[in-house]
């Protein structure tokens, strides 16, 4: 009996701590909407545990801070629906009825979305669409993965002078994102007749899968010269794999900007990058939460401005091999610079 | 064999511990209730009393399958796959014929298939249900991807849609439907033989096939029941979406198996209710919709899921060990 | 009942296997080559450490859904004390002791106070989840290189991994375990029949506690081979896959999942089974939608293959 209750005991502790951990953060919430001038941001993602969505969460979360010490009344909170359809619509419409200013969704598919949007703007939340445009948000935030897709594919043809066997590393099927991203590389890849792609498989966005898939295609093809992903996070185990088994020719592509990755292309194993890179874009929403909500001009697309990047050595030799001059890369200490630095180009000064 | 006949007739009359059980729950249930109240006023508001029963009402029908399959000492895992790939082809059949009808009942058909190779393997080939479930979730899922073209199909037709997404105020309608089919299922499980049979089943396979009941075609109806749950449900979660998803119902079963858990249902078979799996179903739907309106960090959510769910088992058991005493 | 037909019965796991290394050999010759076998004898090694920890738990009729999750909380926890400290050694001294008090804290719950262990285990699913997010330094991604995980992840000797001969090593200290000591046949006795099992006299809640405390264990060990296989540790590795693919292997290997039988050999060609399935996918790169119909109908079919040889060694239904 003595020992029961003790266990009671414990857990009624557990109860207080996890209940004031949960009051102070509600408390501070509740002081916030007390106050009239205020700007509440929720954002909806289909999941928080991928490289991406730690750095994103992080951008997201030290803009808050950063806007919130200098306009004041700034709040915002992040939820994951962890690639559940049904529990993103549920936390689409508990967000609904907390009446937030700014919704971003990052919708697991659009069409099931329809419906909420249009009840969230009778309400007077603006929504705005992450990734895949809707054309009833009120704005859209795009990333143009086409044709970022298309560039990564463009330098890889260029890097191997036309003369090349790819892999290509996919998101889950059906995915809006993914679909469209390997979409762009296949036509970049397209514009080189030399460059067969010789395997494609998803690996659902799992880095485990990304690295048993990296080591069986290195046993099944010793010709592989080049592994396109469509997220760095599949990068990461792929290089790491090469590295232990001795592997040296074989070049990677990526795509999200993640800034080990960026550090990796100094290596020279990393031949391009797609610069969205999570940080920036988490502080690019809640400068457009800010810029929407203070009367400042927007498209109803903002499309996120995602260049390439590559190093110095890569992108002479990629330009010699007709990759078009027209298409503007950032070198990689630039990339790193404002990955690194979201405050550089969506800080508060740009609003002001 | 009489030990298991007496057996299976002690669990239809609900004892007054069983009740106390409940009371308990409920107990507790209004005590983290109120603790979410406390956390953010809105959690009792009538919209969000509206999106929590929205919310559960797909989860309630699927828990009510499930229900029947872990009483017989099984598990079905195909069940949120079952839901996109009956919608698919319910959809599909939508956009052939138009008529909203038969494309209800085809998708319920649909579902019904896939219970269907589900029970003939259990019961006829006397394969693991583990294994088999497994199977056909990596297949309905599959099928659905491959018939959708791994994209969402809009869907306009308001009659095949009114079952999900009619509400009344903040009252979702469907919710009157999973009552009714709550009491259908009910008097299925405790007055008709079929739920003795079921009982039977879970106990002790081989007693009850002394006792001339035939296991196998139990095991089949039971299955196909989920199945035509998963139907169902598909053609709810379709009226919620206003369109037919891919990758709609992914993880529910987890969610299914946990609430019928919690409900106090037994994963060795022969033991359960669906009283305390609906109470189960509530409790689980109030942690998933509390958590949200925390706006916590998600990682923050996911430790408080667990810790709460922790905390209630254990006190849910405690209680249950001291009343055993 | 022939001598031939009674091994079938009891064997036929091994057929499956055999038979579908023909088919996929049969399509792909590559499917055998030698560097092929030693990508997949590498590639189920975390799979098998959650197997052998998850064969004991569901033998004593349990299951411990928090392995696959926990397995990546401990790669993180490696990581963050190699990273602060630098140290590996005291870095894998921590995954042991906090593997130990996780599967100490599932034993209690499950053995003393009683609660089903899908709920307990479940529940601290959850929280390691969380936690693998709160623990590792924001926005970083800590990265394991040097000598100790390039050992672990890369060094061979005759031709294979050394964490695969780990995985041997373990598979045959689990066998001796099973079959040769007193804990094996408790554990099958409390799987058995758990009212029985006390009756004559075992220790049943101090059996549950070590049970998941090696499971947890085994958590620990794979994560650390994960870790070290990755070269860098973040919270987004998928434990929840590597979990079911280890719980199918254990109970196409033979175990019920209701507990009280299973052998430590059918479990081992189950993981094969699951590690040529995995592989196969890619190795005949299957389109993307077809992965799912594709891994739904080679179980199925396999399932059916166990069925017709036991239908021919002549075994009724129960």
């Amino acid at each position: 009996m003595i020992k029961t209750n003790r266990i009671l005991i414990a857990l009624i502790m557990c109860i207080a701590i996890v209940t004031g951990m949960a009051f102070a953060n509600g408390q501070q919430e509740a002081a916030m909407a007390a106050d009239g001038d205020t700007l509440d941001i929720v954002f909806i993602n289909d999941g928080h545990v991928a490289p991406y969505h730690v750095a994103w969460l992080g951008g997201f979360e030290d803009a808050i801070k950063a806007y919130n010490k200098e306009f004041g009344g700034i709040t915002g909170h992040w939820l994951s629906a962890e690639g559940s359809l049904e529990k993103m619509i549920q936390q689409a419409e508990a967000t609904i009825n907390q009446d937030p200013d700014v919704m971003f969704v990052n919708a697991i598919n659009t069409k099931a979305f329809e419906p909420l949007v249009k009840k969230a703007q009778d309400q007077g939340i603006i929504w705005i669409a992450v990734h895949s445009p809707m054309e009833s948000a009120d704005y859209s935030f795009t990333l143009g993965d086409v044709t970022n897709g298309y560039n990564q594919g463009l330098a890889l043809g260029a890097y191997y002078n036309g003369e090349a066997n790819v892999a290509i590393m996919l998101g889950q099927a059906g995915n809006p994102s993914g679909e469209a991203r390997r979409e762009g590389i296949l036509k970049g890849l397209a514009e080189y007749p030399g460059v067969k792609v010789i395997a494609e498989q998803p690996a659902d966005w799992d880095t485990v899968k990304a690295q048993s898939i990296a080591e069986n295609w290195y046993t099944q093809f010793p010709e592989l010269d080049a592994i396109s992903g469509v997220t760095d996070a599949y990068l990461y185990p792929s290089i790491a794999i090469a590295e232990n088994r001795g592997i040296e020719d074989v070049t990677f592509w990526g795509y999200d900007g993640d800034i080990p990755i960026l550090e990796e292309m100094k290596a020279g194993k990393v031949g391009c990058d797609i610069l969205l890179s999570g940080t920036r874009e988490g502080w690019a929403f809640v400068q457009t939460a800010y810029k929407v909500t203070h009367g400042m001009k927007v498209d109803k697309v903002i499309d996120f401005y995602t260049p390439p990047v590559m190093t110095e050595e890569v992108y002479a030799m990629v330009k010699a091999n007709g990759f078009p001059s027209d298409i503007e890369v950032y070198m990689v200490d630039k990339a790193l610079e404002v990955a690194e630095k979201g405050y550089l180009e969506f800080g508060p000064d740009s609003v002001k | 064999m009489e030990l298991s006949k007496a057996g299976f007739k002690g669990k239809f009359r609900i004892s007054a511990s069983k009740n106390v059980r409940y009371l308990f729950l409920i107990g507790l249930i209004i005590v983290v209730s109120t603790f979410f109240t406390f956390i953010n006023p809105k959690f009792l508001s009538l919209v969000n009393i509206g999106i929590l029963l929205r919310s559960i009402s797909v989860l309630f029908l699927l828990s009510m399958g499930m229900t029947f399959v872990i009483i017989t000492g099984g598990v079905d895992l195909s069940v949120g796959s079952n839901v996109a790939f009956a919608g698919a082809v319910g959809v599909l059949t939508l956009q052939a014929t138009g008529n909203p009808v038969i494309a209800a009942i085809v998708t319920i058909a649909a579902g019904a298939a896939i219970g269907f190779i589900n029970g003939y393997f259990v019961g006829k080939l006397d394969l693991s249900p583990f294994m088999i479930t497994l199977a056909t979730m990596a297949l309905a899922r599959g099928l659905s991807l491959v018939l959708y073209k791994a994209d969402a199909i809009s869907v306009t037709n308001e009659a095949f849609l009114w079952l999900g997404k009619t509400s009344v105020g903040p009252f979702p309608i469907v919710i009157v439907f999973d009552i009714l089919v709550f009491l259908f299922i009910k008097s299925l499980l405790n007055r008709h033989t079929f739920g003795r049979d079921v009982f039977a089943v879970g106990s002790n396979l081989k007693a009850a096939h002394l006792l001339g009941r035939n296991v196998n075609m139990v095991l089949i109806k039971v299955y196909v029941l989920t199945g035509v749950m998963a139907g169902i449900s598909s053609i709810i979660t379709i009226g919620r979406v206003s369109s037919g998803q891919p990758w709609a119902g992914l993880n529910l079963e987890f969610d299914a198996i946990t609430a019928v858990v919690m409900g106090g249902t037994s994963m060795a078979g022969g033991e359960g209710s669906l009283v305390g799996t609906i109470i189960g179903v509530i409790f689980y739907g109030i942690i998933i919709n509390g958590l949200i309106l925390t706006g916590a960090n998600p990682y923050f959510q996911s430790v408080a899921k667990g810790l709460i769910l922790l905390i209630v088992v254990v006190l849910d058991q405690v209680q249950k060990n001291r009343s055993a005493e | 009942m022939g001598k031939v037909s009674r091994w079938l019965r009891d064997n036929n796991i091994i057929v499956i296997v055999v038979v579908t290394t023909i088919i996929f050999y049969l399509i792909n010759p590559r499917f055998l080559s030698g560097e092929n076998v030693v990508a997949i004898s590498r590639q189920i090694v975390p799979i098998g450490l959650i197997v052998l920890g998850q064969f004991f738990v569901l033998v004593s009729g349990n299951i411990d859904l928090s392995m696959g999750m926990s397995s990546v909380f401990f790669a993180i926890l490696l990581g963050v004390f190699f990273g602060m400290l630098g140290g590996v050694v005291i870095g894998i001294i921590a995954v042991f002791v906090v593997s130990l008090m996780l599967g100490a804290i599932n034993g209690y719950f499950i053995g003393k106070v009683k609660v089903p262990a899908f709920i307990v285990t479940l529940a601290t699913m959850f929280i390691v989840t969380g936690l693998s997010g709160l623990i590792i330094p924001p926005r970083q991604m800590i990265f394991l290189r040097g000598g100790f995980f390039k050992f672990i992840g890369s060094a061979k000797l005759f031709g294979m991994y050394y964490s695969t001969l780990i995985l041997l090593v373990l598979f045959v200290i689990a066998w001796f375990l099973y079959n040769k000591t007193k804990f094996g046949g408790y554990v099958i006795a409390i799987g058995d029949n758990e009212e029985n099992a006390k009756l004559v006299g075992i220790n049943v809640t101090k059996m549950k506690m070590i049970i998941f405390m090696i499971s947890a264990f085994c958590s620990g060990l794979a994560g650390i081979i994960l870790s070290s296989r990755m070269g860098f540790v973040q919270p987004g590795l998928d434990g929840a896959s590597i979990m079911m693919d280890a719980i199918t292997a254990i109970i196409i290997g033979g175990t019920l999942l209701q507990g009280g039988k299973g052998t430590v050999g059918g479990v081992f060609w189950g993981l094969l089974f699951i590690g040529i399935i995995n592989n196969s996918l890619n190795l005949l790169n299957v389109q993307d939608v077809w992965h799912q119909v594709f891994k739904g109908i080679v179980i199925i079919a396999a399932l059916v293959l166990n069925w017709a040889i036991r239908k021919q060694s002549g075994i009724e239904a129960h």
